[in-house]
């Protein structure tokens, strides 16, 4: 598979992320140096806060696209400052990174309106992914009535819930359906392992072994199977994405 | 079960009940000893007095006798016998023949003809019915002899009253030493109960558990403060150890994560290299794969998820796991099938229990060789749930089945397979938080590894405590 295989940093397409700018509020200054590297490198416009103060009064009077906000913070900790913002009807989308694994902190992050959670330490590239995804959250209303996704060829009828690749229908499981579902809706975007677990079964553990990989060779073989055109690569040592290459 | 009611044979068990009998004995034997000494006080008393009188009156008799003959002995005696109209002294003068010659008695006691000294005889006197008496009889003269006696019928009647007294006097004793000896061992096995219990908990893993402090000062008050004392100590001295443990995984993480980021940053730059670099960036992340195990193992044993617990729907865990693995197990084409599918309940972290199931069934799959089965077997029993996973790979000798639970420990006929020795520890410690227990059979061929938990029954929650 190695033609369908390309490296995550490749993927990233500078005119897609130019003028994005994200809020950094961490106090833990390698961890932040880290990120703001990170995220500077993939084309993002990138501001820093070391203390939840500052960084609540960047969130409030800058606008941003985005915010990552570490969970425990001196002066105003992490879920103080979303509860503000959120209070001050800024719908900005969050993700919170925390030390913390439990489930219950990850409902208390919710709850308190961020739209993801990251444990710490991670994999930047788990960072990216997720920023990315949030970034291409659909926000406005208009976006939430999907009806059809489409990838090249491929065609997801959400409320038929049927799938046709050039016109020839494919037919899913239910969860292959659910998997195929996310990764179209964030197209051209890496998709890690952890996020299918999360987002298609709802759950908050790794495997020991490669069980998404099983599954997404099965979809792989149900939806690129005898044709040209590869549309699901594997990012190595990222995950997935679904893409029309060189188009 | 400690906690259990106490019954009887319970009770019979306990050291201080048996002390309890011995101390009954002892009461008994005492009151025993009170009662002879009072009987010798009162009823002997009063039978040695009457002794007394009679002796001295036949010795003034017999003096009557020396003194004035025959004819004066009778006339006394019938003076005495007139003095004494209730029949309470005998008297009888007799010659050599045992022919009455004087006194209130028809004729000589049948028992006593021949003898002098003290007799006790039955014998009906002044029509009062049969009533005993005692008497002495002394030669007098040369061919005389004479009889003085008193009834012996108010001391009879004390001596039954006193045997009455006495047999009561002991059953209450036997009665009380019994029943307060109970209730002494009673209340010592519920102090017993109480520690028994904490220690119970303990081992269960709530180590911060600790044996209630009443107030009465005794020793188990002093017991349970020096136990107490001890497991703080224990407790202290184990988190150490975990805190050292915990923070080697944690500080070793935070680098090694940077470590792998910043060789996966170099394998996009650095092209020639990359092959190297991402067989060096697949290392690091099994290295945190481990780590990240290890420290959740670490925080599960803490306790750390108990905040989380809910009722869950068995099947519906399973059934979701199942359709996780069924596409690994289909590439080996391993059939996964469900026996049974009862509606239980549990109650517990559903991450947790569906990293467990996971990991077992990852387990399953892992070691069954192509073409082999898997089954998912869930059955109540009593109060339990039993979550069983058998499949047909080539088991796990006997003596290993308690060892393959520990930490890092992975068999030879493993080691080919991915994996860091850590699957079953998390299953393990799961369990263990559920108050549960996990099973490891050899079948033919085949290991079943079953986890058993106790059915959500509603009343087993513990009230949340913290966050």
């Amino acid at each position: 598979m190695r033609d369908s295989t390309v490296y995550f940093a490749v993927g990233i397409r500078q005119g897609l992320v130019v003028d994005v700018r994200i809020l950094i509020i961490e106090d833990d200054k390698d961890v932040a140096s880290f990120i703001v590297g990170g995220l500077q490198q993939a084309g993002y416009v990138v501001d820093c806060a070391n203390s939840g103060k500052d960084g609540l009064f960047l969130a409030t009077t800058e606008s941003y696209d985005m915010l990552i906000v570490d969970r425990m913070l001196p002066e105003v900790d992490g879920l103080t400052i979303i509860r503000t913002i959120r209070a001050s009807n800024i719908h900005v989308p969050v993700l919170i990174l925390s030390a913390l694994d439990e489930v219950a902190d990850r409902v208390d992050g919710l709850k308190a309106g961020s739209d993801d959670y990251l444990v710490k330490p991670f994999a930047f590239v788990e960072l990216q992914a997720r920023v990315e995804a949030l970034l291409r959250r659909p926000s406005a209303p208009s976006d939430g009535e999907l009806t059809t996704l489409e990838v090249a060829d491929l065609r997801m009828d959400l409320l038929r819930r049927s799938v046709s690749r050039s016109g020839q229908g494919i037919d899913l499981q239910p969860r292959e359906f659910l998997l195929l579902e996310y990764l179209m809706r964030h197209a051209g975007q890496v998709v890690t392992r952890t996020m299918l677990l999360e987002a298609v079964w709802g759950y908050h553990f790794d495997p020991q072994t490669n069980v998404i990989d099983v599954h997404m060779s099965r979809l792989r073989g149900k939806i690129d199977k005898g044709y040209t055109r590869q549309l699901l690569h594997t990012v190595r040592g990222a995950g997935y994405r679904i893409e029309e290459l060189g188009k | 079960m400690i906690h259990a009611p106490m019954n009887a044979r319970l009770l019979m068990r306990t050291s201080a009940f048996r002390l309890a009998l011995v101390y009954a004995a002892l009461f008994v034997v005492s009151a025993l000893v009170l009662f002879a000494i009072l009987y010798w006080a009162t009823i002997g008393s009063v039978g040695r007095q009457i002794d007394a009188t009679i002796e001295s009156e036949i010795l003034g008799l017999a003096e009557q006798y020396e003194r004035r003959g025959v004819t004066g002995l009778v006339d006394v005696l019938a003076e005495r016998v007139r003095r004494s109209p209730d029949g309470g002294a005998i008297y009888l003068f007799a010659d050599s023949n045992l022919s009455p010659l004087a006194g209130n008695l028809r004729r000589w006691p049948t028992l006593a003809t021949d003898s002098t000294g003290q007799i006790e005889f039955d014998t009906t006197h002044n029509g009062a019915g049969v009533s005993r008496f005692r008497a002495n009889i002394l030669s007098v003269g040369r061919d005389y002899r004479l009889l003085v006696g008193r009834d012996l019928r108010e001391l009879t009647e004390l001596k039954v009253v006193f045997e009455r007294a006495a047999v009561w006097g002991i059953a209450v004793v036997l009665i009380l030493a019994i029943a307060g000896g109970a209730l002494m061992s009673a209340s010592a096995q519920r102090r017993i109960a109480i520690i028994n219990r904490t220690a119970r908990q303990i081992m269960d893993g709530e180590l911060n558990e600790r044996i209630p402090i009443t107030g009465s000062r005794d020793e188990y008050h002093d017991l349970a403060i020096m136990i107490n004392d001890m497991l703080s100590k224990i407790e202290i001295l184990l988190d150490n150890v975990r805190h050292v443990g915990d923070s080697v995984a944690h500080d070793l993480k935070t680098p090694l994560t940077r470590l792998r980021n910043r060789l996966e940053s170099l394998s996009h730059t650095e092209l020639s290299m990359s092959s190297e670099l991402e067989k060096c960036v697949a290392e690091s992340d099994q290295l945190l794969a481990t780590f990240n195990a290890l420290l959740r193992i670490a925080r599960i044993e803490s306790g750390a998820y108990r905040t989380a617990f809910s009722t869950l729907n068995v099947m519906e865990l399973v059934d979701g796991v199942c359709e996780l693995y069924r596409a690994t197990a289909d590439e080996k084409r391993v059939t996964l099938s469900i026996v049974s599918k009862p509606e239980v309940l549990i109650y517990g972290d559903r991450d947790l229990l569906t990293q467990a199931f996971a990991n077992l069934l990852d387990n399953a799959v892992k070691y069954t060789p192509y073409g082999g089965s898997i089954s998912i077997d869930i059955n109540e029993l009593g109060g339990q749930i039993e979550l069983a996973v058998s499949d047909s790979g080539g088991g796990v000798p006997a003596v290993d089945h308690l060892r393959i639970q520990q930490r890092f420990v992975r068999l030879d006929t493993a080691r080919s397979e991915p994996g860091n020795g850590l699957g079953l520890s998390l299953v393990k410690a799961v369990v263990d938080q559920h108050k549960g227990e996990l099973r490891t059979e050899n079948l033919d061929p085949g290991l079943r590894m079953t986890m058993i938990l106790p059915r959500d029954t509603g009343d087993t929650r513990s009230p949340a405590s913290g966050l």
